[in-house]
């Protein structure tokens, strides 16, 4: 179990477990194959006032602002709030076919390869189907907020942050879709798309567990705990970060709500919202806690010795 | 100067004095990418302050990392001329 490896490679070449799941995971994506271009009828439009998204799903669920708007303003905005979670979708992907693009047959990466390719095919459908559903029902794609700036600054730890990274975004956007998908209240269409996705995406979610604990497992024994606890705080930002980006100034400015960027601060600033973070997020934190890499709760600093406070 | 930037000034100061952990001003021409005060998790909720106080929306196509450098390329960007 606490084998060292020399390598990434090594690490990912060796393991008959990931072979095996590997394996699987292609015989699926080509089992289940379809074409995402003709799967979806696109009516016109869709109903706007009406819930797009599963109402207990939107951040100002259970909030003191949400209490102040009616079911006719909180239904607007579960129509631009889903658009801006389908363009974050679009942008996620972008980053997500990047760095996967960047990553096969290189070295590294010789064995999860032919798996790399199913997941670029299939995320590029993705992103088609996300991207035509702003389009058609929003006029738009919001635009991406985010600038690649400093990361966490631990040499070997790129590809266990990348992929890190990929599956929370992939494990939250799926908790919307799990429900959204078989939410009575929304539109078919709006119903459809959350389900698809679910489909997928359960596979990629399967791959990226097992791929970051993998890489976990290997680089922990290459780096100290001080490093190991910045990693942690780290992943804990990101995820928080995600979460809040969930809300956006441009939806409620959509939305005819005023005061867009005093009613964001509002709704992140409310005692409820941690509870809602986390709600949404048990999954990544289960596993990042059952993986090793989170010592303490979301909102607490790491528990490891070195870490900074 | 405007009111706009003096909150984005205090802002910046803040997250200069967390990585700094003092209560020092920031150095005029201070690298606010290079040393970390400005980093990828933290961008885009700066970007939104941004764009509240300068009282337009920023596309993150039409900037560049350069325009966010120091204290003084944020300023002469989103608020000179404006």
């Amino acid at each position: 179990m606490t084998a060292t490896y020399a390598s990434v490679r090594e690490r990912l070449d060796q393991d008959p477990g990931f072979r095996d799941v590997l394996k699987r995971l292609v015989d699926l994506s080509e089992r289940d194959y379809y074409n995402p271009y003709r799967e979806f009828q696109w009516p016109d439009s869709l109903p706007e006032q009406r819930w797009w998204m599963t109402p207990e799903m939107m951040v100002e669920h259970g909030t003191a602002v949400g209490a102040t708007l009616s079911e006719q303003q909180l239904q607007t905005i579960s129509r631009w709030e889903s658009i801006n979670f389908y363009s974050l979708n679009v942008h996620g992907i972008r980053e997500l076919l990047h760095e996967i693009i960047a990553r096969i047959h290189t070295t590294d990466f010789v064995a999860p390869s032919a798996y790399f390719h199913h997941i670029i095919g299939e995320e590029n459908e993705h992103m088609w189907f996300f991207a035509e559903f702003c389009l058609r029902y929003g006029g738009k794609i919001y635009p991406s907020r985010a600038m690649s700036l400093a990361g966490p600054g631990v040499a070997e730890a790129d590809h266990f942050l990348v992929f890190s990274r990929l599956l929370i975004f992939e494990e939250l956007v799926d908790v919307f879709n799990q429900r959204m998908g078989q939410d009575e209240r929304l539109d078919p269409t709006i119903r459809k798309v959350n389900e698809v996705h679910h489909r997928d995406e359960s596979r990629h979610i399967a791959f990226g567990r097992q791929i970051v604990a993998m890489l976990w497992s290997d680089l922990r024994d290459r780096i100290d705990q001080s490093q190991q606890a910045v990693l942690e705080a780290y992943i804990k930002r990101y995820m928080i970060a995600s979460i809040d980006s969930l809300v956006d100034p441009l939806i409620y400015k959509d939305a005819g709500i005023p005061d867009p960027y005093e009613v964001r601060r509002q709704v992140l600033a409310d005692p409820s919202h941690p509870a809602y973070v986390e709600r949404i997020l048990k999954r990544s934190i289960s596993f990042m806690t059952n993986t090793g890499v989170f010592t303490s709760p979301l909102f607490e600093e790491p528990r490891r010795a070195g870490a900074a406070s | 100067m405007s009111n706009g930037f003096d909150v984005v000034a205090e802002n910046l100061r803040t997250r200069y004095q967390k990585v700094q952990g003092n209560g020092e001003q920031i150095p005029p021409g201070y690298d606010l990418i290079e040393n970390r005060v400005l980093d990828s998790l933290g961008f885009v909720e700066f970007i939104l302050l941004l764009e509240e106080h300068s009282g337009r929306e920023i596309s993150i196509d039409s900037v560049s990392r350069e325009d966010f450098r120091t204290v003084e390329s944020i300023r002469k960007r989103f608020f000179d001329g404006v």
